[in-house]
């Protein structure tokens, strides 16, 4: 087994992480659908049917693949540590770190899509698809970046709901206008388009897949740097 | 000074060594609860209250009288299952020395307790700045009994299903709980009969009669709400006791 799959093996060695890493985005997109509209409405958004439950799908995956990514980088330092001491190398353990965690934030935003498309049959399946994978990732990088910074579990889980909280209370459809630091701002405009049954322009999809790419490539970079400076 | 003194205090200074979750417990209900306020829009809704009958208020009231509670849940949850996680180890090898599971497990509460004492003042505080309830002690109430509720079942989370599953687990339950199904924002403005079932039933109708209504009914729902409390406090002590004491 290479070191990917230990790695991810590694996270859902409690068979309930796994069921929680399904049932998490599953049972929030079917319990928020009929509340996030109501929500949206009193913050002054103009969210409204399914775009509110799509949005509620790709929230779900980020929350669920950033603490993910938290825990990877944060729980196996020592581990982690001693393998790229004997021989791996901290940019493939980084590597491994990484794929392992997008393996899982891809069962996690599967999950939630399944269940926006069964509660709603979303009318562009693939654009919500993808959008809600795009949230996980890019929160993905965001709980590899926490985790790689700060040590302690209780602290670095507490700054991941931070960014997320913040997010969620700045970003499209919340609010009339969307913060600039939104981080998942793209990602959510695809999704809500999504939602409403329409499609996204090329230079949408170009932007969103920067904002993936560098976010990934950020936590990329800072895992291996936290690496080499424990080693 | 006895076993447990000495626990706590140690317990209290290893907390002090940590003043990025200080800042955290502190900043995070003073960010969100301010912003969530003044970003929520004045829209009348109507609000169905323990006692019987309703009042007519507005989201933004509403908002203001559920966020703290939201925060305080959040918070004292996630606290719970960490605090109780990282002593586990230490706390084993003092079992191992001759410290008796309660001696233990006594001072960890007493810092759990604290930590959603903390996040309770600063909650109540900041929410003191853009909302006045009617009844100020049982809005005090309400809210650390939200707190003392879901930290203990962070602990217990914690103890069951490991770090990743309990912190999956406390927060969904408490934006689903505490969040949605109690949440006059929501619905009819009154929980549905399936509600009283969770955790966070109690607590919750305590608070919508402070928070609107001039004399205090939710009798019923004050008792449920310590109940629960008194539930989990024993269930905790059993449950980490016996896994404290194991391996001694």
């Amino acid at each position: 087994m290479n070191r990917t799959a230990l790695f991810a093996r590694e996270q859902i060695r409690t068979p309930f992480t796994l069921v929680m890493l399904i049932a998490v985005p599953a049972v929030f997109v079917v319990a928020s659908a009929g509340v996030l509209a109501e929500f949206a409405r009193a913050l002054g958004g103009g969210l409204a049917g399914e775009a509110a439950s799509a949005l509620g799908a790709g929230w779900a995956a980020a929350f669920i693949a950033g603490t993910l990514g938290f825990f990877q980088a944060c729980s196996a330092r020592g581990a982690d540590r001693r393998l790229a001491l004997a021989g791996a190398g901290p940019a493939r353990v980084a590597a491994s770190r990484i794929c392992a965690s997008v393996a899982l934030a891809v069962v996690a935003s599967a999950a939630g899509f399944a269940a926006l498309e069964l509660r709603t049959g979303i009318a562009h399946p693939g654009h919500a698809a993808l959008a809600v994978l795009a949230f996980a990732l890019v929160y993905l990088s965001v709980g590899v970046l926490v985790g790689s910074l700060i040590t302690a579990p209780l602290e670095g889980s507490l700054a991941v709901c931070f960014v997320f909280l913040l997010d969620v209370f700045s970003g499209p459809g919340m609010t009339e206008h969307a913060a600039p630091y939104s981080v998942s701002r793209k990602a959510a405009d695809i999704l809500i388009a999504a939602g409403l049954g329409e499609g996204s322009a090329t230079g949408d999809w170009i932007k969103l897949g920067l904002v993936v790419v560098a976010a990934l490539a950020a936590a990329f970079a800072v895992f291996v740097l936290s690496a080499r400076s424990r080693a | 000074m006895n076993r447990a003194a000495v626990a706590t205090r140690l317990g209290f200074r290893e907390q002090r060594r940590r003043p990025l979750l200080i800042v955290l417990l502190v900043g995070l209900p003073f960010f969100f609860i301010t912003r969530a306020i003044a970003q929520t829009e004045e829209i009348p809704r109507r609000v169905g209250l323990p006692g019987g009958g309703e009042v007519l208020t507005t989201m933004r009231d509403i908002h203001g009288a559920d966020m703290a509670a939201i925060t305080i849940g959040f918070l004292a949850g996630v606290v719970g299952v960490f605090v109780m996680q990282s002593a586990r180890q230490a706390d084993r090898r003092l079992v191992v020395a001759g410290f008796r599971p309660g001696e233990v497990l006594a001072p960890r509460l007493v810092v759990l307790g604290t930590a959603t004492l903390l996040v309770t003042v600063v909650s109540l505080v900041v929410t003191a700045l853009s909302f006045t309830p009617q009844q100020w002690p049982a809005f005090i109430v309400g809210n650390l009994l939200v707190g003392l509720i879901y930290g203990l079942l962070g602990a217990l989370a914690g103890a069951a299903v490991g770090r990743l599953g309990a912190t999956y687990l406390i927060l969904l339950g408490a934006m689903l709980d505490v969040g949605i199904v109690q949440n006059p924002m929501f619905g009819s403005g009154t929980p549905p009969a399936w509600g009283a079932a969770l955790p966070g039933y109690g607590p919750a109708r305590v608070l919508v009669d402070a928070a609107f209504a001039s004399e205090f009914h939710a009798w019923g729902a004050l008792a449920i709400g310590v109940a629960w409390t008194a539930t989990l406090a024993a269930a905790v002590l059993g449950t980490l006791g016996r896994l404290v004491a194991v391996d001694g």
